[in-house]
């Protein structure tokens, strides 16, 4: 079998090597996995901002799409839809969010819940011009 | 190889600076041989070029793993045409860190390790190292690090493959007649 080949190959230093750098791949992907906070909400509308507020404050708002009216509610640091006009509800199945670029989508009613982060300096010139 | 009326110390030498030339080119035509193939992003790269870095090091020291890196990356980024552009930035500093790794864990550990353990702590080390450098010189997005797990699952993978892939390699060559008086060779 050439799982047991490449085994012979190895010396127990290799192993414990080998097995050391397997656990900081998974240690890795956990820590990648949670990524940092968000700051801010942004609702975007047909690719226009209609809403925006801090994530740490407390609040509802209501929201109005084409069908009609769509509930956000701001709780704990987490965005969640609570109510919406939409026929499959699938927007507020998607549960709450609370990590920068995570997003709720309604397609239905055309809303786009987006987190983002602190506001910083964007890089003025492009990877070529570097 | 019935050259009596030859030095033998001399002999060795030029045998160990022929065989580093060979290391050298084979290496550099695997790296141009990598840089033609298509990647779904600039730094997957399945490194067999460090196969010919590890038979140095295994074969000949420390010394010689940096002079074949070195030469490589230098002749390589000249082959290809990207000489002092980016990816020539990330190939010469992959190469740095992984070799710096490996002739560090080689002295480290000795005779406990073999080439697939080096393999590996080489291919992850020219990950971290590239990856390092990419984001200070090319894309500082925090997003370039969401990448680096992927990165390391995949450099592991082929740092155990090129580990074994050098393993045979160094078998062919111990069983040669250049290497047949084993006296010479730095253990």
């Amino acid at each position: 079998m050439a799982v047991t080949a490449v085994l012979r190959r190895m010396t127990w230093l290799d192993r414990v090597i080998v097995l050391i750098l397997l656990l900081a791949t998974g240690a890795a992907f956990v820590l990648v996995g949670k990524g940092p906070r968000g700051a801010r909400v942004v609702v975007e509308q047909q690719g226009r901002v209609v809403f925006s507020a801090p994530l740490a404050v407390d609040r509802s708002a209501t929201l109005t799409g084409p069908l009609g009216e769509t509930l956000l509610a701001i709780r704990d640091g987490h965005v969640c839809i609570t109510s919406s006009p939409c026929p499959h509800k699938v927007c507020i199945g998607m549960g709450h969010i609370a990590r920068q670029g995570e997003l709720l989508a309604c397609v239905p009613n055309e809303l786009l819940v987006l987190i983002e982060g602190e506001e910083k300096e964007e890089p003025t010139h492009d990877l070529i011009s570097r | 190889m019935t050259s009596s009326a030859v030095d033998p110390q001399q002999l060795v030498r030029v045998r160990r600076r022929i065989f580093l030339a060979l290391f050298t080119a084979l290496a550099v035509a695997l790296h141009t041989l990598e840089f033609l193939l298509p990647s779904p992003a600039p730094w997957f790269r399945l490194g067999f070029a460090n196969i010919l870095t590890l038979t140095a090091l295994f074969l000949y020291g420390g010394r010689a793993a940096w002079v074949v890196t070195l030469a490589r990356v230098g002749i390589g980024s000249l082959v290809v045409g990207n000489l002092f552009s980016p990816g020539f930035l990330l190939s010469l500093c992959g190469g740095v860190t992984a070799t710096a790794m490996m002739t560090a864990a080689r002295s480290l550990f000795g005779r406990h390790i073999g080439p697939v353990g080096v393999s590996a702590l080489g291919a992850v080390g020219h990950a971290a190292g590239q990856l390092l450098i990419a984001w200070l010189v090319l894309v500082r997005h925090p997003g370039l690090w969401q990448l680096f797990p992927f990165f390391l699952l995949f450099a592991l993978g082929t740092g155990i493959a090129n580990g074994v892939a050098a393993d045979l390699l160094l078998d062919l060559l111990r069983s040669h007649a250049a290497f047949q008086p084993a006296a010479d060779e730095p253990k």
